[in-house]
């Protein structure tokens, strides 16, 4: 029985609210920007599939709340999340600097291993810049991950980003899955009705 | 199952082709009776395509195609098109189809799989509404076999491989596999069922490359349902409580599964037999002879036995019933007679199982059933290979846990008499019984013994006792009173020993009795059971439940009535004198409030007017509340100039620190000074927050103190400022020469008039309320340029830095400006007599008040009013920190406090600039009066904070009555029952919990389906629902509507009303839900997609008749 994916990845984006979540959601699942957006209650998410190395992933992305009042809903997505963008505005200092918090929280309620990434959006507003490039980069080598300047209305990097980190993720996967097989835990969907149906067709002779 | 072995390849390789076909067959029919339904996109649909596309090309010939069609089977299609009517069809279907999307040139069996088209770029916005609309022929061009597919979804590939294998001569090669005689029929006959399946465009768990929209979902919806024309369509949602009274939830599955597939009572009966969800299939033989009746020959059939989940059945169905789904009219009598030899025997019902076997050979063996009523069931006649004895056992497995053979297959109680079995179906024979062997024919009786399952009943209730007395199953009384798990037959086994016919007669007296006591015991406990499964509902709704709505049930309006309407309110509101409460309420639940006095009545739905007030006492009260909801922003204003403040400064720093790098001494204190030369005089707030820090002082107390007594506070911010960066840079001396700087400083000094302009530029957001600036300006110059005079020149030196201002230039433009500020001092006065007042004495400020609205000198003058204070107490208590947030003339803040607030107004900030821009009301300045209203609540609920959705709910109030303190006033009482959803208020869990209690008692179908998906427990989906009361989910005007019904319903129905709306919501698209068999996920997504679309009257009006069906449940009891 062949699938319509090979693997499903969930995602989340996680930051201060208005650094512009849910348009680089946008941006990536619709390719558009909107301007009317307006703060993100409760969770929602959007689905695109993509292709890497000839296998189809789907990305289910997680859109959160921004503010941190909200965690409690959000982080009942953490548990679940196989990479996590952490979003911060480059025209906001403070965004910026809680995104130590955001790794924080991560670390409280996220599985170990998830796949992490910064990104700092609003890069098109150069001009009002508070957050070097450098700082951003210096902030990503300090954790460990890799690190990104997007910008969701010029369409800067934004598809970049979530391929470089649906490639990181599959990437540990196979390796994971490698190192123990039979292959398991993973999202690779497997038919298992596929054996229960021949089970019972070898009892009945039907045709 | 024809297996012809052959040695020839050729037919090697039909054979091949054949079973593949086959094989697919059987996993589509298998899909469709586990699933219920197959997806037009299944993978089983293309293998078998796949298949049939395989066996037909086998030998074509393709020049009977003609030299240019290069795709095979399709050109075939077409060619045959002329002949055959069916084939016509779909022929057109496909051209068609290519017609569309020219740009698929569909060939069947091209290799390239070309993926359904994907959402992606260039195909945004316009896309969703298109998609709907064009999605099942684009995605079906795409397809591979497309033909093929359409042809089976049409129900027509049988017709058309019929005409193939009919006239294979003129298209396929003599040897092919259509041409062949046997091979062609076995083709078109195994297409046969395949071709009698519905299939079906919705979707399932991952059918999909991209997820539908919620459109498209619902689109699909009404298609499909209009299609079925079976009930589904207009259902009104399950409400039917009784229904959770039968224990089992099959009645529903099979009601599903019926109107979805829409199946023959046939096609029904003969999925049945397979294994499914409802029935594992424990034994299955074809070719069992049955003697029916009044046959005379035995026929050949199929005999199964299924488990359900509470019974066991023996099932025999002719072989004639079996061949396929063929629908020709001449066999259809045919059929029927066959259905009436069809064996269904409910293994209850039998008690004995007489076995006859001739010894020494392994011939087969013959079954016969008796039932509890003595009548013999036909024989039924196996054949050879040990095959009843497996039945046997199957039956035997079957029986447990609570029934048992007796005596068992596997004991040596009947010694002597067990069955020769053949070594290879059971090792757990005695060899010793094996071997005792004898020349007259076997015949055994086993006894169904059955434990009942309901043994914990009957030993509960003596009242059952009476059974004891009844033959069969009376054991279980017994057995299950002293718990013994051992059923032993021995108190009533009758007929241990072989029976025959002399025996019945004995037989049929016990059975009537035995049968009476059956139906007594099954009618008491029946009616035990619905009464146990009735309180315990009765229970469910009564702890969580009852609770939910008002006991009283309020009578309906009249069908003249249309909710409050104008002439209601006039007659009801008669003097300005709003008396009868409990109408307005009624009214408004039922119908709503005209557009037009929402602005009246919704302060008395809020609580905030109480009905019976009169005009006066109103007005008053709308007086206290402007004058209170005024005083408490001139608080936070000055507040959120200091926090404003702070934060340029923490750009500039930013900016700073980022465009200089490390060369920056001088850039950093000009960018720091022009920041600051706007608004200077809140840096005295700042600086003493800094200052109460002793780790901030970079220079001595001496420095300090004067720089503030002196209060020149043009002067004293930048001096600290200065030499903190000159202790940073060393540069600072260059500043002096910076013209730049000089520049600003006098023109801000000579020109202070123009000051304020300059400011309510860079305080953009806010223009309205900041119109006085100018004056406050000036009026707050007046106090201190008069100290200036003073503290300057006892030692001017030491306020203006010499780091920077050794220039004699800057000490001319003081005393210019201390002329200038006296000057215009006197003209401030003149035009506002509060100006001046307000500087020296905060408190004064309430008593000039000014209530019209349309003058503008409010908002700014607390700013002023805060200075003078300020400084003074830092005279006398430079170390003092914080002063309660509401005190109106504190002035000194903590850093905490300015943090804190900073904070929320920064996200305040945030939202209100994203706040329904689409939406007419706020496209201008009205976003500044909803920031005051949310700024002013987070300031009198410091506590609280700002937290998301605030916005969403001061927003529809605004837009109703476009005043700020009567918008404050009223969402002070909104957030009375709101604030408990934000976070931490745990009313949230209780909604939640709720849901899932009303779901249970009102729509179980759903609840089973959530309950499948565990993560649907969460709820996570109406999330939003709650926390901003539908206000996300609907758009501006029956946001209007649901709100006054939710306050209304409080006092008529429900306080819970929101509960009722959200399963409202629910339950209009409930048949979506289930019939995508959506988890939480897709929940999520889909009503996400779905906001601002729904129907709102409709869905208010189900809400309401919810509230009225809990009514109802909760009153019968």
């Amino acid at each position: 029985m062949a699938k319509t994916y090979d693997y499903l990845f969930k995602l989340l984006l996680i930051g201060d609210s208005g650094v512009g979540k849910t348009c680089i959601l946008f941006r990536f699942s619709e390719d558009a920007f909107n301007t009317t957006f307006i703060s993100t209650i409760g969770i929602d998410f959007k689905i695109r599939t993509i292709e890497l190395d000839g296998k189809k992933i789907k990305l289910q992305i997680w859109d959160t709340a921004g503010q941190e009042r909200f965690r409690t809903i959000t982080t009942a997505y953490y548990r679940g999340a196989m990479g996590i963008m952490l979003v911060y505005d480059i025209t906001q200092e403070k965004s910026f600097e809680n995104i130590k918090n955001w790794i924080r929280n991560i670390e409280e309620n996220a599985s170990a291993d998830v796949e992490k990434m910064l990104l700092g959006n609003k890069c098109e507003l150069n001009e009002k810049r508070q957050v070097s490039r450098e700082r951003g980069e210096q902030l990503a080598v300090e954790y460990g991950i890799k690190f990104m300047e997007t910008s969701a209305k010029a369409s800067i990097n934004v598809e970049e980003a979530f391929l470089t980190l649906a490639s990181d993720i599959k990437a540990k996967m196979e390796k994971r899955m490698e190192a123990n097989n039979p292959p398991k835990g993973g999202h690779q969907l497997k038919q298992n009705d596929h054996r229960k149906a021949e089970s019972w067709l070898s009892r009945c002779s039907l045709l | 199952m024809k297996m012809v072995q052959t040695n020839n390849p050729e037919t090697d390789f039909k054979e091949r082709l054949i079973s593949a076909v086959k094989k697919e067959v059987k996993q589509l029919m298998e899909e469709a009776v586990t699933k219920k339904y197959v997806h037009e996109e299944s993978t089983t649909v293309t293998q078998l395509c796949a298949a049939v596309e395989a066996c037909l090309s086998q030998g074509l010939r393709r020049r009977a195609l003609g030299l240019f069609k290069t795709s095979s089977t399709t050109a075939l299609l077409h060619k045959i098109a002329k002949f055959c009517p069916d084939a016509e069809h779909i022929s057109k279907m496909v051209q068609d189809i290519e017609a569309q999307d020219p740009s698929k040139r569909s060939s069947s069996s091209s290799e390239s799989f070309n993926r359904p088209p994907m959402l992606k770029k260039g195909s945004s916005s316009s896309v969703t509404s298109v998609m709907s609309a064009s999605c099942s022929s684009n995605t079906l061009a795409s397809m591979k076999y497309l033909w093929i597919r359409l042809a089976l979804y049409e129900k027509r590939l049988v017709k058309i491989i019929e005409y193939l294998v009919d006239n294979a001569s003129s298209y396929y090669d003599r040897d092919s596999l259509v041409a062949d005689s046997d091979y062609g029929c076995i083709l078109s006959s195994l297409l046969v069922g395949p071709c009698a399946l519905e299939f079906t465009k919705s979707k399932t768990a991952d059918h999909y490359w991209t997820d539908p929209h919620a459109d498209e979902l619902v689109q699909r919806h009404r298609i499909s349902s209009g299609r079925r024309s079976s009930s589904v369509s207009s259902r009104a949602p399950i409400i039917n409580f009784k229904r959770s009274l039968n224990t089992s939830t099959d009645e529903a599955n099979t009601g599903t599964f019926k109107s979805i597939a829409s199946c023959t009572v046939a096609k029904d009966y003969v999925e049945s037999l397979h294994q499914n969800s409802r029935a594992t299939l424990l034994y299955g033989k074809n070719n069992v002879q049955v003697l029916p009746k009044d046959c005379s020959e035995p026929m050949l059939g199929y005999l199964s036995l299924h488990q359900h989940i509470q019974t066991l059945t023996i099932k025999w169905t002719p072989n004639q019933l079996m061949n396929g789904y063929q629908e020709a009219e001449d066999e259809e009598e045919d059929k029927d007679s066959y259905w009436a030899y069809a064996l269904n025997i409910n293994v209850d019902d039998i008690v004995y199982v007489h076995c006859h076997q001739n010894r020494g050979e392994d011939s087969g063996g013959t079954v016969i059933l008796v039932s509890q009523d003595g009548v013999q069931r036909p024989p039924i006649i196996f054949p050879e290979g040990g095959h009843m004895q497996q039945f046997l056992s199957c039956l035997e497995t079957g029986l447990l846990p609570h029934g048992q053979l007796d005596p068992p297959l596997w004991s040596q109680r009947g010694i002597g008499k067990i069955f020769p079995w053949p070594k290879s179906v059971r090792r757990r024979i005695l060899p010793s019984v094996m071997e005792s062997f004898d020349e007259t024919p076997i015949d055994y009786v086993f006894r169904i013994v059955s434990k009942s399952k309901h043994e914990e009943f009957a030993a509960a209730h003596s009242i059952l006792d009476f059974v004891r007395s009844a033959p069969r199953r009376a054991q279980l009384s017994s057995c299950s009173t002293t718990g013994s798990s051992d059923c032993s037959s021995k108190s009533l086994s009758i007929d241990q020993h072989p029976l025959e016919s002399p025996l019945l007669q004995t037989q049929q007296n016990a059975s009537i009795e035995m049968v009476c006591s059956t139906m007594r015991r099954q009618i008491i406990s029946r009616a035990f059971y619905g009464w146990l499964a009735y309180c315990r509902h009765l229970s469910t709704v009564r702890t969580h439940l009852s609770g939910l709505v008002n006991g009283r049930i309020t009578p309906e309006m009249k069908a003249d009535e249309e909710g409050l309407t104008v002439e209601k309110w006039n007659v009801l509101n008669e003097n300005g004198v709003a008396k009868n409460a409990n109408e307005v309420f009624r009214l408004v639940y039922f119908g709503g409030v005209t557009p037009q006095l929402r602005k009246e009545v919704w302060p008395y739905l809020l609580g905030h007017y109480s009905f019976g007030s009169t005009l006066e006492e109103r007005l008053k009260q709308d007086e206290t509340c402007k004058h209170y909801y005024e005083t408490t922003m001139s608080e936070w204003l000055a507040v959120d100039a200091i926090v404003q403040q702070r934060e340029k400064e923490k750009t500039a720093r930013a900016v700073a620190k980022l465009s200089s790098g490390s060369n920056s001494g001088q850039d950093k204190t000009v960018r720091a000074v022009e920041i600051e030369i706007g608004d200077l005089e809140n840096e005295v707030f700042e600086d003493m927050s800094d200052l109460s820090d002793p780790g901030d002082l970079e220079f001595d107390d001496e420095q300090k103190t004067p720089a503030h007594t002196s209060s020149s506070h043009l002067t004293v911010k930048p001096i600290p400022r200065a030499m903190k960066t000159s202790t940073d840079s060393g540069h600072v001396d260059e500043i002096a020469e910076d013209s730049v700087f000089d520049d600003q400083v006098a023109s801000d000094f000579q020109a202070p008039a123009a000051t304020p302009k300059e400011r309510q530029e860079s305080a953009s957001n806010s223009s309205s309320s900041y119109d006085t600036v100018g004056n406050g300006y000036q009026g707050l110059k007046s106090t201190p340029s008069a100290q200036l005079l003073t503290s300057e020149d006892m030692e001017p030196k030491s306020v203006l830095s010499p780091e920077y201002l050794s220039a004699d230039d800057f000490q001319e433009h003081l005393h210019d400006d201390q002329e200038q500020v006296l000057a215009s001092a006197g003209k401030g006065e003149e035009r506002e007599s509060t100006t001046s007042v307000i500087v020296t004495n905060a408190s004064v400020d309430v008593v000039n008040w000014d209530p019209s609205p349309q003058k503008t000198t409010r908002p700014m003058s607390p700013l002023e009013e805060q200075t003078v204070p300020t400084s003074l107490d830092a005279l006398q208590e430079p170390k003092s920190t914080c002063v309660s947030p509401a005190s109106s003339n504190g002035g000194v803040y903590s850093s905490e406090l300015l943090e804190q607030f900073g904070l929320n107004l920064h996200r305040i900030e945030k939202d209100v600039q994203r706040c329904d821009r689409n939406y007419p009301y706020f496209a201008n300045e009205n976003l500044d009066k909803l920031r005051n209203v949310i700024s002013t609540y987070v300031w009198e609920h410091l506590d609280i904070g700002y937290m998301q959705g605030m916005c969403d709910l001061v927003a529809p109030l605004l837009v109703i009555f476009d005043d700020e303190s009567l918008t404050y006033s009223c969402f002070c009482k909104l957030m009375e029952r709101m604030i408990d959803n934000f976070p931490n208020g745990g009313a949230m869990d209780m909604h939640f919990a709720n849901m899932r209690s009303l779901i249970q008692i009102l729509d179980s179908e759903m609840y089973d389906l959530m309950d499948s998906n565990g993560d649907y427990t969460h709820f996570y989906f109406c999330y939003r629902w709650f926390l901003l009361d539908f206000k996300r989910e609907l758009v501006y005007d029956d946001v209007f509507s649901t709100w006054e019904v939710i306050w209304a319903a409080k006092h008529v129905a429900s306080a819970h009303f929101v509960l009722f709306l959200a399963l409202a919501l629910l339950e209009t698209y409930r048949d979506i839900i289930l019939s995508n068999s959506m988890d939480f996920t897709d929940v999520i997504k889909f009503f996400n997609e779905m906001a601002e679309r729904h129907n709102a009257a409709a869905i208010l009006q189900l809400a309401r008749s919810l509230v009225l069906q809990l009514q109802m449940i909760i009153e019968n009891k």
